[in-house]
């Protein structure tokens, strides 16, 4: 079980902005890690744009789970992990790394904030700590807290679109993505749907 | 760029000549992948050298891939010579690139039979080739043949030499050994990481167990504990789970040997028989009685040992799987593998207790016979693991009983002897594990699990004489 990145965001009134992540990308090969960092970066913004105030969510995406709790006050965090990681322990975390960002970082900074001008440190921390749910959170066996059934699973990214909206478009359409990352995209569409070539 | 034939030979012998070169400037390097880059960068070479990373530019691989193949495949018709610098250049890009091909691993093992390679250069290419196809099986293929050809090496230098060098290369020998052995285990745990339930890179973890390691009581065992936390941090990993199963079995096939050869190596011939529980051995324990019995005696205690430590083994590894099944609902893994256990335990629970009831029939009357039979000597305790050999009437009572019954002996056991034993896994408290995840669980997934274990329990264990 993997966490791969924790992000926290502010979802405005039509898009949203990241005011902080951390990544691990060991496990990816190295020349794919930048292209990874920022799909996961670009796959985390979509989701707070997409999730309404006050819900949570889990949306899957191949072999990963993408895990969203965005508050009434408009300020989000995305967890990206395998889909062996517990969905549970993912959400206290997001609850953990909310509650602490408000408490450090004055509200008026979310709407304009970006990584360079947030002063907030702990991203890191969180993420290689919970790496080992079983060391992080001691509530682990503890199944009833949190009401699964107010979560909400989208089975791919798909369905957080609108109709007649397409991910490859989105994709091509980005500009936080790289001409690397698009390729390495593409690719991974055509290997994904065929047998691998090289 | 690069659309003639001419310009793709020219480009084509520059790349792999890069590759050879990158090698030689950075003997260091780790991994190799490729770069999505769909168009080539005006004059630069499409080989990327960062830190110990080997990139390549994806836009080439296209001219590459087909040049190399086809020039490999008429040197193999005969018709286009290479020599062997160019043969081992050309052979190491085409596996970089595609390591399942079969033939360029076989020219690479002619250079090896012909002297002319190294075989640490092989099982360095083959890792890199790992790095980025951790699963190709033509490379862990290739690997198992190096591996061999060295053992085989060594040995023979070994046996060549006088008695005194002997020992002292027997030393090296050892210590050579115990480095391809960690060196192997890398490989494996790197290509397991890379990719889940990577079988081949599993198997072959095994293979190399069986072939370098068989018998090594500790090697076993410390790969026992090693792998302990990689499986808690991979609770769906089906080969790695398969993998501990393994060793659990060759761990309790070896401990329950080692203590059966000993008194062979202790004691006169005429003793091994009494070792073995046939029917012959009756005759040989009343002579025995009178002279030579604190040897069998011995011997009995070592097996005893032996299944002791077989057993907290088992009882380690039901805990490790119930801690992590309630830890990690509702995976399947989990489940199978506490079938796996719990099936291994019991069948090495019945032997034990055949083999002590013949025992007790040639020892009776010893005053530490109880203490020898059963690893836990209560009477309470010995009822306890007579019924669970009954499953039937098992099944059929109510588990509070055993539960509540069950650690009581082991405690006050534990004051008694100052010996730690826990609770045997049986099928009352395998049934008392599933009534818990049922009663408090509501992941209907665990839940399903969790039946078709009590099933299986009641069907196959259940119904066993």
């Amino acid at each position: 079980m993997k966490l791969y990145s924790l992000s926290v965001l502010y979802k405005g009134p039509t898009k949203s902005n990241l005011l902080k992540a951390a990544y691990d990308l060991s496990s990816f090969s190295f020349f794919q890690r930048s292209s990874v960092q920022e799909f996961m970066t670009f796959t985390s913004a979509l989701i707070v744009e997409r999730t309404t105030q006050g819900s949570r969510a889990s949306v899957k995406e191949q072999e990963y789970l993408c895990h969203v709790y965005v508050r009434n006050d408009n300020l989000g965090a995305v967890v990206i992990a395998d889909t062996e990681y517990p969905q549970r322990v993912c959400f206290t975390l997001l609850d953990k790394v909310l509650e602490e960002f408000s408490r450090q970082v004055e509200s008026i900074d979310w709407p304009s904030g970006n990584p360079e001008t947030i002063n907030y440190k702990a991203l890191d921390v969180h993420l290689a700590k919970y790496q080992n749910p079983r060391e992080a959170d001691a509530m682990t066996k503890v199944q009833a807290e949190l009401d699964e059934t107010k979560i909400i699973l989208h089975n791919t990214m798909e369905s957080l679109l609108e109709r007649g909206e397409k991910l490859d478009d989105l994709v091509a359409k980005s500009e936080h993505l790289g001409n690397q990352s698009k390729a390495f995209y593409k690719t991974a569409r055509k290997q994904n749907s065929c047998c691998e070539v090289m | 760029m690069a659309e003639t034939e001419e310009e793709v030979d020219v480009l084509v012998q520059r790349v792999v000549k890069d590759i050879t070169n990158a090698f030689k400037r950075n003997p260091n390097i780790d991994e190799c992948g490729v770069i999505p880059c769909p168009e080539a960068r005006y004059n630069r070479s499409p080989i990327v050298l960062v830190e110990n990373k080997l990139g390549v530019e994806s836009w080439c691989v296209k001219f590459l891939l087909p040049y190399v193949h086809n020039k490999l495949l008429l040197y193999r018709q005969r018709k286009h010579w290479l020599d062997r610098e160019a043969l081992m250049d050309i052979t190491c890009t085409l596996l970089l690139l595609n390591p399942d091909f079969t033939t360029a691993w076989n020219v690479r093992k002619e250079l090896l039979q012909s002297g002319v390679l190294h075989p640490e250069k092989d099982l360095y290419l083959g890792k890199l080739a790992l790095s980025k196809f951790p699963k190709s099986p033509e490379t862990w293929i290739h690997r198992r043949m190096l591996d061999k050809s060295t053992k085989q090496q060594q040995q023979q230098q070994h046996y060549g030499e006088t008695e005194q060098a002997g020992a002292e290369r027997s030393q090296q020998l050892s210590d050579q050994l115990a480095r391809t052995l960690h060196q192997e285990m890398k490989v494996c745990s790197d290509a397991a990481c890379r990719y889940p339930s990577n079988y081949n890179a599993w198997s072959h973890r095994i293979w190399v167990l069986q072939h370098m390691a068989k018998g090594n009581i500790k090697v076993f065992h410390d790969e026992l504990s090693s792998m302990r936390l990689w499986v808690s941090m991979h609770v769906s990993d089906h080969s790695g789970f398969h993998y501990r199963q393994f060793l659990l079995k060759e761990l309790s096939t070896e401990l329950s040997q080692t203590s059966a050869c000993i008194p062979t190596i202790m004691t006169s011939p005429q003793h091994q028989s009494s070792t073995v529980p046939s029917s012959c051995s009756h005759n040989h324990s009343h002579t025995q009685a009178n002279g030579e019995l604190p040897g069998a005696e011995a011997a009995e205690d070592e097996r005893q040992l032996g299944f002791h430590t077989v057993f907290q083994l088992f009882h380690e590894e039901m805990e490790l799987c119930s801690d992590l099944i309630q830890s990690f609902p509702g995976h399947e893994t989990l489940w199978s593998h506490r079938r796996h256990v719990f099936y291994l335990w019991h069948n090495l629970r019945k032997e034990h207790q055949q083999h002590c009831s013949i025992n007790g029939g040639i020892m009776s009357g010893h005053p530490k016979d109880s203490d020898l039979c059963l690893p836990d000597g209560d009477a309470q305790s010995c009822a306890v693991r007579g019924e669970s050999v009954n499953g039937q009437r098992q099944a059929s009572e109510p588990m509070e009983v055993d539960g509540a019954s069950l650690p009581e002996p082991c405690d006050s056991k534990r004051l008694k002897r100052g010996v730690l034993l826990p609770g045997p896994p049986a099928l009352p408290s395998e049934h008392s594990f599933v009534s818990g995840v049922l009663d408090r669980c509501s992941n209907p997934e665990q839940r399903r699990f969790a039946l078709a274990y009590k099933k299986w329990l009641d069907t196959v264990i259940g119904q066993q004489p």
